[in-house]
Formats: structure tokens, C-alpha cells, sequence
């Protein structure tokens, strides 16, 4: 495997994430009737913020490393992913790597969070624990039945030894909703509440180590909506030359952003114990679900 | 019966107390004052408060003055009105206390709503009202010394005491209850657009007791206000009380002045200002339930809110030249004449208010998740609204029947028709359902006071103003009734104003509100009061929006929020 084959899908995910985000408040502002930011508005943030010395509340080492695990883990999970014909870190057993270095970015807010002695960055903490304990057994389960059904427990195998059968329809309807609440989107911010806990973790943060820990969770949100992607386009498109598959690739994860950015516009914030009961439905749903593809349905 | 006593409820209440009650004074058509000895002041005050058959009897305003300079004495009102259709009527229960001795038997024990009116005269005067629970300081600094008065004759208002202060000696918050951290919430938080400091003591995320601190932006206009401005002046410091009602404190200011001074308001400056004072009443309650939207995450419908909230302000400008503080009331009238071909602007405007607020609150309220966070958070009881003596949609949405505009009509508002919304269940929905239904109400003034507009001065022809007449405006700010109290001095001055602003009357309400339920859901709550920090405390504002307009340009504006035409 060549160098390159890792550098060009890094290098596009972590320049894509942020202009992704650009494009979103774009649409936002479009839903909100105003003109909003240029697209690239959020590189233009991100740059001025990683030229910033920050301001340390803290000594403690996981305050300062938790920005770069979670960047570095974000970028881990991009490397499993298919882009096009191109894989770069394909193995079997992807997937558990894929959900673990997900989690670790979580992880890295919880640690950084639970690392001060204030209520704020505790509250963020408690609630993306609370989130992701309620969410990531969702995700696994909707890949899990993936795996069952294409009998492969490699992500960018997967796809492409699908068979049609109703479980799958519903796994992916399931993935969406992972995806989503993984992702950190209105109603399902809570972690992240500006008004409420003043972005959480966050609100410690400032300068170089405020600008990568965005980044980590862009980059993330992109992971995210591409593995969603990838699960639509890349059975439907077998036989394509890599380049038309990563084109139509891009362009449902395009799809697929614009549509969650309208929906959040149209939402006001759950409560973190709505939340918690809406992804618990959810996961027993799940469970039914699994059952069915266990039963080769 | 005693002489003065020509109205039921004041009848009964001198029947009542007998020999103990030694004089009363009709002082205005609809205001008595009752003199009583200063240890009969809890009896008599609560009295009146506990009726059960007066139904919304409230504490509306408490004063302390200094009248040792004419009286040789301290004196201290306690004003209640009475309200829900039981009568026109505001009672002060006056009593004086000699220098030597400041004490008297403290109302809180019997109505907390008291509580910060005598934590106020205990600050700024040096009264001191016994067996009252929380007497730490409500309004003066940390670094104000101890024993000096700033509402005091004998202190100048250019005096700035200072005293050195220690660690231990620094304002006494409660101590957490057992098992639970202090979350503290301000006074810099980014869902509370002006500083006040919250102590939520909590348990996980729940919120078992609350304790807090305001008064930062305390600047002592009131005493500004005595000696040193003349009627006319104060009433533009009145209306920079606040940023957003602005001109229902000037209203209240201003009449209180012409019922002191017997001055008779022209119609059609009456009706100047019901209009002004109702557009004063739509930006405010689009702003609110704007900001509400925003504190639970929904911004489409904050932006939204400001978008059809902006025409407003420009409808504003075009009528008196100012988007905010108008600088339309003067003592015995208004400043400036509406133009009559602006009649079908305004119109045009509130048309497309109408139709574009009534999409607003569908598509607002038809968000689940929106509903979700608002409904049954928040709840603050009649039973609570009551003892607080809580006023406006905060205390409409709590089951409280009381409207200043219906109990005790002023400017225009005994010729105009309006409902009065009242809610039971007292949550975050039911005070957003309030605001919104008054929206509309107050398009309807409106309309019916430009129908109904008649010709004529706007200005009132009065020489003086008597010294020693004591008299009280009120208004039904968005926020709830504002109450000025004004005691007319010599050379065109005032001997004392107090001004309270409807938040003065909640804010104590809000613990109540906020213990049982999460941290998540503390802004929500605390803006769903519409609190405003800057009346509560007196001072100066200037409103953000003016300020950006002079600095943003406005077509640029437009093109940036906005597609209106």
C-alpha cells in the first residue's frame, strides 16, 4: 500500500469537514432567511483559532492532549472508510475499530471534561457519557445486522456484498438515526448546549486547543454522514469506475448534510433525559430489528 | 367613620382597625393613604393583602423617604392595590419613625413579596424592619462602608464612600444544602442578556434550591432624580431606565407628576401614548418569546421572531424618530403629534404582523420538540405568584387575573376594548401562550385607538406644581405593572421618586420556578420571566439594537436579515 493512498483521504477529509460545516450554516441561514456566512467561513474561524496560544485553566496533561486524541481518533475512523475504490486501512474487523476510535472521541471529551472542577465542563461530560452510552449500542447494532447480512466484518466490504432483504432497509434507517445523534445535532446537542452549560466541555477551551478540538468533532460529523453515505451509494453503484463512486459518494453525503441541517433548523433542543429515552426507544427497535436478520429476513 | 374614608374597601378597613387607623387622605381620585402607628403596619398591610374575598389584592410599591428635612421624621408607605375587577383603588398604609429609632415590625413574615422592598429602605435609608428572615444586603455594593445612607437627605449624591474589604468579609451567600455543589449562572452567562448572579444549588442536573445576587447596575438615579433635575428632565432619565420599556416607565413617571399636580392630559396626547405604549408592548413580547426560542436551542424561530419584530422598530422610527426611546412624553402630554398620513403605515404594518406573528406561533407550537422543553417546566403556582406579589404575564400565566390596563385604566385604555389572557398551569408554554395572545391584543388597541384618535392639543397648559403632594403613575409595562411613586419638592424638583419595575416584583418569585427542575432548563425559565436587570435596578441602558444601526449600515441591514416589501 502506498503512502498516498493514506495522506489523499486524510488531507480531504480534514480540509472537506470544516467547509462542510461552512456550507451547513449556509443553509441554516438560507431556512432562517438571512444571508449567513461565506462558506468557508468556518476554515476562516478555524485558522484564525489554531494561530491562537491558548489559555490553560489547568496543568493537567488529559486537558491539554484530549483535543489531539480526539482529532487523532477522528482521523482513525476516517482511514477505515471507503472512498471511491480506494480503502486505505482495510482489514477484517474494521468495523469494531471503526466504533471504538468513534467512542474515543467522545472519550476525549468526557476525560477533558471530568478533568476540571467546574460545573459546566462537568455537565457537558455527564451528558455526552449519558449520549453516547445510549447511542453507540444503536450504531453497533446497525452494523452488526450489516455484517450479518453481507457476512463480512470489513467496512468497505460490507456494502458491497449486500443482499436486499427488509432488515437491511430498516438497519440503515437505524445507522441514520445513530448517525445523527452521534453526531451531535439539534435536538441532540445537549453536550454541547451554548445557552445552557455554555458549550460544555468547551467552555474551558480557547486558541490552538479550542480550533483542533472543533475540528476533531467536524471531522467526526463527517466520518459519520460518509460510512451513511457509503451504505446507500455503494451498493447501487457496483461495477462504477472509483471515481463516479466517490463523485455520487460525496454528493449523498452532501444530500444527506443538507437534509440533517434543515432538520435542525426546524428543532429546538431535547433535554438530555428526553434524549436518553428517545435513543433508548430506539435501541430496543433495534434489538426487533436484529432478531429479523438473525432470522435471515 | 372617619373622615376621607368615601370607598368601600378603604371603609372597611378603617371600620376594621378603628382608633388605630388616625388618618386617611384621599390623595388622588383613586388613591388613599392611610396613617398608622408603625407598629400597626404589619397588621394593617397584611390585612388588606389576606383578604380572600378582595381576590388580587397585591403589595404594588413600598417607599422610604427621608422627611426629617420637613417632617423632622423617617416615613415609611406600603402601597397595595387592589385588582381583578375588585375596584380602582390603591391604598398606602403610611407610618413615620422617629431617627432614635428605625425599627418596626417587618410585613415579610406575613407577604415575602415584602422581602426586598424592606431589604431596600434597610440599604439606601438605614430603616430597619424586625423579625425579617434575610436582611444581607440587597442593593449597595460590597464595597459601600456600612452605616452610611445613600437615600438620605443628608448624604450628596457626588459622595462615592468606599471601604476596604477582606475575603471573610464578602457578601454571604447561603451555604449549599447537604449533598449538593453550586452551580453558578452568571452574572456573565451567555442566555442572560444583562448581569445577575444565580447560586442553582444542584444535584446532578436538578436544581434543589437557588440562591442570587442583582442589583450590579445600581447607578442611584432616583437620587440623581431629587433636588437635582426639574419635572421635565427626569422624565427622559425615566424613559433610559430601561432599554425596552422605555416609555412605559415615562408614562408611569409622568402621571405621576399630573396627579400630583392635578394636571388634566389632552385626549389625544392620552391616546399618543396608549399607541406608543403598545408598540412598546409587541417588540417586546416578539423579543421575548424570540429569546425563549433561542435559550432552547430553536434558533430558526429566534431568528425568525427578529425578523418580524424589525418593522416594528422601523414603524417606531417613523413615528417619533427614534427606533427606541421615543421621547414622546412630557408632564401633561406628548412631545410630538402623530402625522396623519402615517395612519395608513401604521395599519399596513400591523396587517402584515398580523398574518406573519400568527404563522410564527403556528409553526412554533407545532414543533414537538420545542413543546417538549416548554411544557410543565418551570411551574410557578398561584399560590407562589400570590405571596410574591407577582405581576404580568409571569403572574397571568400562574392563574393571577390582573391587568393594570383593566384594574386601573389610564392614558386611553378605559375607551378601548381588550381581553386579558390568563393561564393556570403556570409553565414556560403557558407564559409564551400569554405573550403571544397579548401580541394580537395589542394589534387590536391599536387599531381601535387610531380608529377611535381624536383632534386637539397634546400638550396640557399647567403653571405649577404644588410642593408636598405625594401621588402614584402606574403602567402595564410588557412586564407587568411598573409603579412610580413621586412626593413633589420645592423649585420644580422632585422631594422623592421611587420607581418600580415590573421585574422588581417577580425576580423574588423565581427560586419558586426554578427548584425541582434541571440546570438544562434554568435559562428557559429565567427568560420566560422576560427579567429586566436594568429597570429592577435603575440605571441607564442603552438598547443594542440602537446602538448597531448607527454602526452597521442600513441597507446593509436589510439585505442581511431581512425582505420586507
Amino acid at each position: 500500500m502506498a503512502l498516498w493512498e493514506i495522506i489523499v483521504p486524510v488531507s480531504l477529509v480534514l480540509t472537506i469537514a470544516p467547509i462542510l460545516d461552512g456550507m451547513g450554516r449556509k443553509v441554516k441561514a438560507k431556512v432562517q432567511m438571512r444571508q449567513g456566512p461565506p462558506i468557508l467561513q468556518t476554515w476562516y474561524d478555524l485558522t484564525s483559532l489554531l494561530s491562537m496560544e491558548p489559555i490553560l485553566p489547568t496543568d493537567g496533561l488529559s486537558f491539554r492532549l484530549a483535543p489531539y486524541v480526539a482529532l487523532a481518533s477522528a482521523v482513525a475512523a476516517a482511514t477505515v472508510l471507503p472512498y471511491g475504490g480506494l480503502s486505505p486501512l482495510r482489514f477484517s474487523g474494521d468495523f469494531f475499530v471503526f466504533l471504538y476510535v468513534v467512542a474515543m472521541v467522545s472519550i476525549a471529551y468526557i476525560v477533558a471534561g471530568f478533568s476540571l472542577p467546574n460545573t459546566y465542563t462537568n455537565a457537558g461530560a455527564n451528558r455526552e457519557m449519558m449520549m453516547v452510552l445510549s447511542i453507540e449500542p444503536v450504531l453497533g447494532v446497525a452494523i452488526g445486522i450489516l455484517a450479518i447480512n453481507s457476512h463480512s466484518l470489513c467496512l468497505s466490504y460490507m456494502p458491497l456484498h449486500l443482499h436486499a432483504s427488509p432488515s437491511i432497509f430498516l438497519a440503515i434507517g437505524l445507522l441514520a438515526y445513530a448517525v445523527y445523534v452521534e453526531g451531535g445535532f439539534v435536538p441532540f446537542d445537549a453536550a454541547e448546549a451554548e445557552t445552557e452549560i455554555l458549550e460544555g466541555t468547551l467552555c474551558e477551551y480557547s486558541g490552538r486547543l479550542l480550533g483542533v478540538f472543533k475540528w476533531a468533532l467536524m471531522v467526526k460529523r463527517f466520518v459519520l454522514l460518509w460510512l451513511l453515505g457509503s451504505f446507500i451509494v455503494l451498493p447501487l453503484t457496483k461495477g462504477f469506475p472509483g471515481w463516479a463512486v466517490f463523485l455520487l459518494q460525496l454528493t449523498a453525503v452532501l444530500a444527506i448534510y443538507f437534509a440533517v441541517v434543515t432538520v435542525e433548523a426546524h428543532n429546538a433542543r431535547l433535554r438530555i433525559d428526553q434524549a436518553i429515552r428517545m435513543n433508548t426507544k430506539v435501541f430496543l427497535a433495534s434489538l426487533v430489528v436484529l432478531l429479523i436478520a438473525s432470522l435471515g429476513w | 367613620m372617619i373622615e376621607g374614608a368615601d370607598e368601600k374597601h378603604v371603609r372597611e378597613v378603617c371600620e376594621r382597625f378603628g382608633e388605630r387607623i388616625k388618618r386617611v387622605e384621599r390623595i388622588a381620585q383613586n388613591q388613599w393613604l392611610l396613617l398608622v402607628d408603625k407598629n400597626d403596619v404589619r397588621e394593617v398591610v397584611s390585612y388588606v393583602i389576606n383578604r380572600k374575598d378582595w381576590g388580587e389584592t397585591q403589595l404594588s410599591t413600598m417607599v422610604g423617604t427621608d422627611e426629617r428635612p420637613i417632617r423632622g421624621r423617617f416615613s415609611i408607605i406600603y402601597w397595595l392595590s387592589l385588582n381583578g375587577g375588585e375596584g380602582d383603588v390603591f391604598i398606602g398604609v403610611k407610618a413615620y419613625l422617629r431617627e432614635e429609632d428605625l425599627s418596626y415590625p417587618s410585613v415579610t413574615p406575613e407577604h415575602p413579596g415584602a422581602s426586598w422592598y424592606e431589604r431596600e429602605v434597610h440599604d439606601l435609608l438605614g430603616i430597619e424592619p424586625e423579625d425579617h428572615p434575610d436582611l444581607r444586603r440587597l442593593v449597595l455594593p460590597d464595597d459601600w462602608p456600612y452605616g452610611v445612607y445613600p437615600l438620605r437627605k443628608d448624604f450628596d449624591y457626588t459622595d462615592s464612600p468606599r471601604r476596604e474589604f477582606t475575603e471573610e468579609d464578602k457578601y454571604p451567600y447561603r451555604k449549599p444544602p447537604e449533598g449538593t455543589v453550586v452551580h453558578p449562572l452568571g452574572p456573565y452567562h451567555v442566555a442572560l442578556d444583562e448581569p445577575g448572579h444565580f447560586r442553582l444549588f444542584v444535584r446532578g442536573e436538578e436544581i434543589v434550591d437557588v440562591d442570587y445576587r442583582l442589583f450590579y447596575q445600581h447607578r442611584g438615579i432616583e437620587k440623581i432624580a431629587e433636588r437635582r433635575l426639574t419635572y421635565d428632565q427626569v422624565n427622559f432619565i425615566a424613559e433610559r431606565i430601561c432599554g425596552i420599556c422605555g416609555s412605559s416607565h415615562a408614562v408611569a413617571y409622568a402621571q405621576a407628576i399630573e396627579t400630583a399636580g392635578g394636571i388634566e392630559v389632552p385626549e389625544r396626547a392620552a391616546y399618543i401614548r396608549t399607541v406608543m405604549l403598545e408598540i412598546e408592548r409587541l417588540h417586546s413580547h416578539i423579543l421575548n418569546l424570540g429569546l425563549a426560542c433561542h435559550d432552547a436551542g430553536f434558533d430558526t424561530a429566534f431568528m425568525h421572531a427578529f425578523r418580524i419584530r424589525e418593522p416594528v422598530m422601523w414603524l417606531a422610527e417613523r413615528l417619533t424618530g427614534n427606533r427606541k426611546t421615543y421621547g414622546m412624553v412630557l408632564v401633561g402630554g406628548a412631545r410630538r403629534d402623530f402625522l396623519d398620513y402615517r395612519k395608513g403605515l401604521i395599519e399596513k404594518t400591523l396587517k402584515r404582523l398580523k398574518e406573519e406573528f400568527r404563522e410564527w406561533v403556528d409553526s412554533t407550537l407545532s414543533t414537538g420538540t420545542f413543546v417538549k422543553r416548554c411544557e410543565g417546566v418551570g411551574v410557578l403556582s398561584y399560590r407562589d405568584a400570590k405571596r410574591w406579589s407577582s405581576v404580568g404575564p409571569w403572574a397571568r400565566a400562574s392563574g393571577r387575573n390582573i391587568d393594570v390596563r383593566r384594574d386601573h385604566p389610564y392614558a386611553a385604555y378605559r375607551d378601548l376594548d381588550f381581553k386579558v389572557p390568563v393561564y393556570r398551569e403556570g409553565d414556560v408554554l403557558a407564559r409564551c401562550m400569554v405573550r403571544a395572545e397579548e401580541v394580537f391584543e395589542s394589534i387590536w388597541i391599536i387599531e381601535q385607538a387610531l380608529d377611535q384618535m381624536p383632534g386637539g392639543d397634546i400638550l396640557a397648559d399647567y403653571r405649577e406644581i404644588p410642593a408636598r403632594k405625594e401621588a402614584l403613575g402606574y403602567v402595564e409595562a410588557p412586564r407587568g405593572e411598573d409603579v412610580h411613586y413621586v412626593m413633589t419638592g420645592d423649585e420644580n424638583t422632585l422631594y422623592r421618586w421611587r420607581v418600580r419595575a415590573s421585574t422588581y416584583n417577580n425576580f423574588p418569585s423565581l427560586p419558586d420556578a426554578l427548584r425541582g427542575n434541571t440546570i438544562a432548563d434554568a435559562p428557559l425559565i429565567i427568560a420566560s420571566m422576560d427579567p429586566c436587570y436594568s429597570c429592577t435596578e435603575r440605571l441607564q441602558v442603552v438598547d443594542v439594537n440602537t446602538g448597531r444601526v448607527t454602526v452597521v449600515k442600513e441597507e446593509e441591514l436589510v439585505r442581511g436579515c431581512c425582505r420586507w416589501e
